[in-house]
């Protein structure tokens, strides 16, 4: 169990590493159209072929990793840390506090997000840099995937809010805030963990969804979204084995950070 | 390679001889993409009922999909007079509908009336309305008819392709049919089943009746991944158009299915922001107006590249707003524009433009970024706005892509006008010229790159709406398509629309399917749908 | 100081939404450095009289009228913000179930630090140093290492000294304990007793002690209130209460106590805690002498 950590751990690092340092890795420019060699097969020049443009998939899916993983985990923080303070408040507070905020991550997690994002997307400027945007989604990402989170974390603090503990800091003086602050969240801590874990994966794949509405990272900049929509086309892959490459990657790079960032940590 | 020919050969063998092998009861199946809106021939807008309508009813002129030129049909002759604004026709004697009501001369009558009464919001009648006023037909014998419009109507003969003629007094009223099918059954969100109309009048030349095949099933069906699959399978004979990639993996399995038919009549095209009150900066403004620049970018595309990487060459650089698919319309003399990047630097070079070997800056210093709008989930704009992407930044040239939703970017491009560059796709149904007027003329809504002028902003314009009003007013073919033919070349020398690509038409065919002839033209597989039938000998393959 | 000063003199009602009258004008008095021991059946409203005297029956959706006399004010009339001074600095709460009172997710250490800096702002040194020499008061190591602990790798009776510490951190002239020590086995249970006998000695606080068992307070409490349908019935030293019971409920309840342990009381200890209850000073030395060799009689 320690040697699979220790190799989870090992695997990341070496993946961040790869990432950080994918300028002087790649053997090509990510966004280079070879555009004599198309959908080309994995070979000496393309270590993993090309995709319909010609580009190299290896060094598109260093690029991309370099986004996607240090941008989803900056969202899924961001949209933690809301759904911490809008859930801890709420199940703490309990009342119509709660009702309130109950009712606002319903509303969030039931019709307008997707179109807040369009509408947010139709108000930006067009001429926005590529590395604009992509800061931008990720940005609006954490902003609006809180909401499922906030439910877990309300329920949660929801269930500490009665219990002795609790009772026994407001007997000994201290103010709601710092209850909430230093004794309800820091037990909400695995659940939190929880959720910002199971984020990640979510907001790599939303990010490739949101490609598809015009709100993704923009071309030229890889991502690792933008790469699993390179496996819709079925038969390129079928006929290039190693375009499945970012989905493994994604995978295996999100079952190693659960190996590594166990959740018993989080809880003493 | 040799037996393909070999197959061929036997094909069109079978092609002249008689369909001695044909399945007795045989039923042809395709799908339908979309649930059919109406089956009333009169109100028919989207495709799948416009599918409906070419396979059961009955015109009096057809439009050959092959040669493109008019045939009779339930018209056996028929006369424009009065430059355009009155048809005569003399109809087919002898004639039943499906339900073996005769058809009179009164029929037609009766459905053109029906179609211009401005009550039934006619879709097909709107086609003929060229003003107010009122539409008058008589019909003085059984045989005859005669139609006057207010006026001229531009290429008048053959918006009667689209008109289904109806029985006056059948009482199954429009499900009575004059086409090779009539409508057997419908289940709605399912299939429609057509069967032969044994009453159709066509023979071949042997004097056997027509249609040959003795019902069609059309499934509804909107997954493109599905209908292949079920294409594969063999449980759908025929796939109307096929998208470039999904030609490529079938072609991979059955190489005798596919055809790439050659050039479509769609086209794709990018088109700068002319509008003057558009809040886009000035000197932006002042670029998207200049003929050089527009020119420059042009020539920096490199349009064999678009078609060969993006389309796996099922597509062909476009030249103008006319395929040369069109083979009346095409304006022969021009060519696509030539991929030269260094004349297109030399034009902006001409024009005070610098290029530092990195960045292109205009005249006043501001570095040349602009931005190209395309709808999301396209792939293949999407990845012609990257390549173009690339083809720019070797001229300096800074392209931002932005992919929005197609409501959002319809208000973009009519409403607010807060875009840069346009990358959009025309579909061309028609091949008269006639139907593009909305497009040119400078007063237009639909004029995209600057609409709803109130006197034509450029003199290039002004020329383009003259020469489209001369070729409405006259019926006189010759003189129309010079007329046509000068606005090509304008729009060729001023690239308001820089077009890049015609997709080819791609489409798949069971070999079971026998005396097929697919085209560019819709219906490209089933336009000669009487004359097709299944063998068993194509689907068993021992050929 | 012989006087016999009034440390908390209160007169309540308490209801639930779904539950009325739990505390029907329910009064007692409290005299400085007194232990008062409140004895009542579960259910009776002890713990709730415990929460209102903090002011805290809200938590628990109650709702409270009446006055509360502590320390010459009505703690009835004062802010939220003022009683949250009070709570912890001059009242003291202890709870029943030690380890659920204690945070799982928070250190020792931590936990007292937030006990300590709710109401003093100070230097983490100060708060270290108060907060090691109250553990050395509980008979709790008063080393680092144990402050790094969480409340699973203590035992229930270190649990319920570090609540007990917690409590008296800022030395509260009022602690009240709720049925402290029924969570805890016998043994742990006589340690826990001794250490409050030992405390009202040392730091002179008065001491709320609540229970359902009057035997077990009988050594060492002052004065025995007992509680029954939210109401104080009688009150008194416990010589009285187990020798002339005045209500009939108290002698129900005075029957119906084991024959040997009840002999074992009535001897001179129990009296000589009942001798001394009266004053301060002299709660010393008496409670002192009784409870070691008290509390193992009443075990058994
Ligand atoms: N939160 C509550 N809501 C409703 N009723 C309660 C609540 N807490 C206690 N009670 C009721 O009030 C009465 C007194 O409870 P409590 O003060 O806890 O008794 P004790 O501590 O003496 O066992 C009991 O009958 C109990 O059922
Ligand atoms: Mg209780």
């Amino acid at each position: 169990m320690k040697l699979l950590r220790r190799t989870a751990a090992a695997f990341l690092i070496a993946v961040f590493i790869a990432a950080l340092f994918a300028g002087v890795l790649v053997p090509v420019p990510y966004a280079k159209q070879f555009r004599d060699s198309p959908n080309a097969m994995p070979s000496r020049i393309h270590l993993l072929g090309t995709d319909e443009l010609g580009r190299d998939l290896f060094s598109r899916l260093l690029y991309g990793s370099r986004i996607s993983l240090l941008l989803a985990p900056a969202a899924s923080l961001l949209a933690t840390i809301i759904a911490a303070l809008v859930g801890g408040v709420a199940g703490y507070a309990g009342g119509w506090l709660e009702r309130i905020a109950l009712g606002g991550t319903d509303l969030a997690m039931s019709l307008p997000w997707l179109f807040l994002l369009l509408a947010a997307r139709a108000v930006l400027p067009l001429n926005l840099s590529p590395a604009a945007s992509l800061l931008i989604t990720f940005a609006l990402l954490g902003f609006f995937g809180w909401a499922a989170s906030a439910r877990v974390i309300c329920a949660g603090a929801r269930g500490l809010r009665d219990s002795d503990f609790v009772l026994q800091a407001k007997a000994c003086g201290c103010s709601s805030r710092r209850v909430l602050l230093q004794q309800v969240l820091p037990n909400l801590r695995p659940a939190l963990f929880a959720q910002f874990l199971i984020s990640i994966p979510v907001f790599i794949l939303t990010e490739a969804n949101l490609g598809i509405l015009g709100l993704g990272v923009s071309e030229p900049l890889p991502s690792w979204g933008g790469l699993l929509r390179g496996l819709e086309n079925w038969s390129a892959v079928q006929a290039n084995p190693a375009r499945l490459a970012p989905l493994l990657l994604l995978l295996v790079v999100v079952s190693c950070f659960q190996l590594v960032l166990r959740q018993e940590d989080f809880a003493p | 390679m040799r037996n393909h020919r070999l197959a061929l050969l036997a094909a069109s063998f079978l092609l002249a001889a008689l369909p001695a092998t044909a399945q007795s009861g045989a039923e042809l199946r395709f799908v339908l993409r979309s649930e059919p809106k109406t089956f009333d021939p009169m109100l028919v807008d989207d495709e799948a009922s416009e599918t409906i309508r070419y396979l059961t009813g009955g015109v009096l002129i057809r439009v050959n999909r092959k040669t493109q030129a008019l045939e009779p049909e339930l018209g056996v002759s028929w006369k424009v007079s009065e430059g355009g604004k009155k048809i005569s026709f003399r109809v087919r004697e002898g004639l039943s509908f499906s339900d073996g009501t005769p058809f009179t001369a009164e029929d037609v009558a009766f459905t053109m009336q029906k179609l211009m009464d401005p009550e039934l919001h006619s879709p097909t009648g709107d086609s003929f309305r060229s003003s107010q006023g009122q539409v008058r037909v008589t019909a003085p014998d059984p045989r005859n008819v005669v139609i006057e419009f207010p006026s001229a109507v531009a290429g008048l003969e053959r918006l009667f392709d689209q008109v289904a003629i109806v029985s006056s007094h059948s009482p199954k009223k429009e499900a009575a049919v004059l086409g090779p099918f009539a409508i057997a059954e419908y289940k709605p969100g399912s299939y429609v089943l057509l069967r032969r109309n044994s009453y159709y009048w066509k023979k071949d030349a042997q004097g056997r009746k027509l249609p040959y095949l003795d019902s069609i099933r059309l499934d509804v069906q909107q997954n493109r991944d599905l209908e292949l699959l079920r294409f594969k399978r063999g449980e759908i004979q025929l796939i109307n158009s096929l998208d470039a990639s999904y030609f490529e993996s079938l072609a991979k399995e059955a190489p005798a299915a596919v055809r790439d038919i050659g050039p479509s009549l769609d086209s794709e095209q990018i088109w700068f922001n002319q509008v003057p009150s558009s809040p886009i900066p000035n000197y932006k403004k002042k670029w998207f107006r200049s003929t050089s620049f527009r020119l420059a970018i042009s020539e920096a595309i490199n349009r064999g590249d678009l078609c060969r990487v993006v389309f796996s060459g099922h597509a062909r650089p476009a030249v103008g707003p006319v395929s040369p698919a069109n083979l009346f319309w095409f304006n022969k003399s021009l060519e696509p524009n030539p991929y030269d990047p260094q004349s297109a630097l030399r034009r902006l070079q001409q024009d005070g433009f610098r290029f530092d070997g990195h960045v292109l800056n205009d005249p006043d210093g501001h570095s040349v970024e602009f931005s190209v709008v395309t709808n999301a989930g396209n792939k293949y704009r999407e990845q012609m706005a990257a390549m173009i992407q690339q083809d720019l930044e070797q001229i300096g040239v800074r392209l931002n892509i932005v992919t929005l939703d197609f409501p959002s970017l319809i208000e973009r491009i009519s409403r607010t006008f807060d875009y840069e560059l346009c990358l959009l796709g025309l579909v061309n149904v028609d091949l008269d010229p006639s139907a593009q007027m909305s497009v040119w003329l400078s007063s237009s809504s639909n004029h995209q790159w600057n609409p709803e002028q109130k006197t034509p902003a450029t003199s290039w314009e002004a020329e383009i709406d003259r020469l489209m009003q001369a070729q409405a007013s006259t019926n006189d073919q010759k003189q129309r398509k010079s007329y046509f033919d000068q606005v090509q070349k304008i729009v060729w020398d001023q690239q308001p629309f820089i077009y890049l690509v015609n997709k080819n038409a791609l489409v798949a065919i069971s070999p079971a399917l026998a005396n097929t002839s697919p085209v560019v033209l819709r219906p490209q597989t089933f336009w000669n749908i009487e004359s097709l039938y299944l063998s068993n000998q194509g689907r068993g393959g021992d050929q | 100081m012989t006087r016999t000063t009034s440390l908390l003199s209160l007169c309540l009602s308490a209801d639930y939404p779904d539950r009325p009258n739990v505390l029907r004008t329910l009064a007692l008095e409290m005299y400085s450095g007194e232990i008062l021991g409140l004895i009542g059946q579960s259910g009776s409203g002890k713990s709730t009289l415990a929460l209102a005297i903090l002011r805290l029956l809200h938590l628990h959706k109650g709702n409270q009228r009446g006055e509360i006399w502590f320390q010459g004010r009505n703690l009835m009339g004062v802010s939220e913000r003022e009683m949250r001074s009070v709570r912890g600095r001059e009242l003291g709460l202890v709870l029943q179930s030690p380890l659920s009172a204690l945070n799982p997710a928070l250190r020792i250490g931590t936990q007292l630090e937030e006990a300590w800096r709710a109401h003093v702002k100070g230097s983490d040194d100060a708060a270290r140093k108060a907060i090691l020499e109250t553990l050395l008061s509980v008979s709790l190591p008063a080393e680092r290492s144990f402050l790094r602990r969480y409340s699973s790798q203590l035992s229930v009776g270190q649990a319920q000294r570090v609540i007990i510490a917690m409590a008296i951190l800022h030395r509260p002239s009022l602690l009240i304990a709720d049925e402290p020590t029924s969570a805890l086995d016998t043994i742990t249970q006589s340690e826990i007793l001794r250490l409050f006998a030992q405390l009202s000695r040392e730091l002179r606080m008065g001491i709320l002690y609540i229970s359902h068992d009057l035997l077990s307070v009988a050594a060492l409490c002052h004065r025995i209130a007992i509680l029954h349908a939210g109401q104080i019935l009688e009150c008194a030293p416990p010589a009285q209460i187990f020798g002339a019971p005045q209500h009939v409920y108290t002698q129900k309840l005075v029957a119906a106590l084991p024959r040997g342990a009840l002999l074992d009381s009535d001897g001179d200890k129990v009296s000589s805690v009942v001798a001394s209850h009266e004053v301060e000073e002299s709660v010393k030395p008496s409670v002192e002498s009784s409870i070691p060799d008290q509390i193992p009689s009443i075990v058994r």
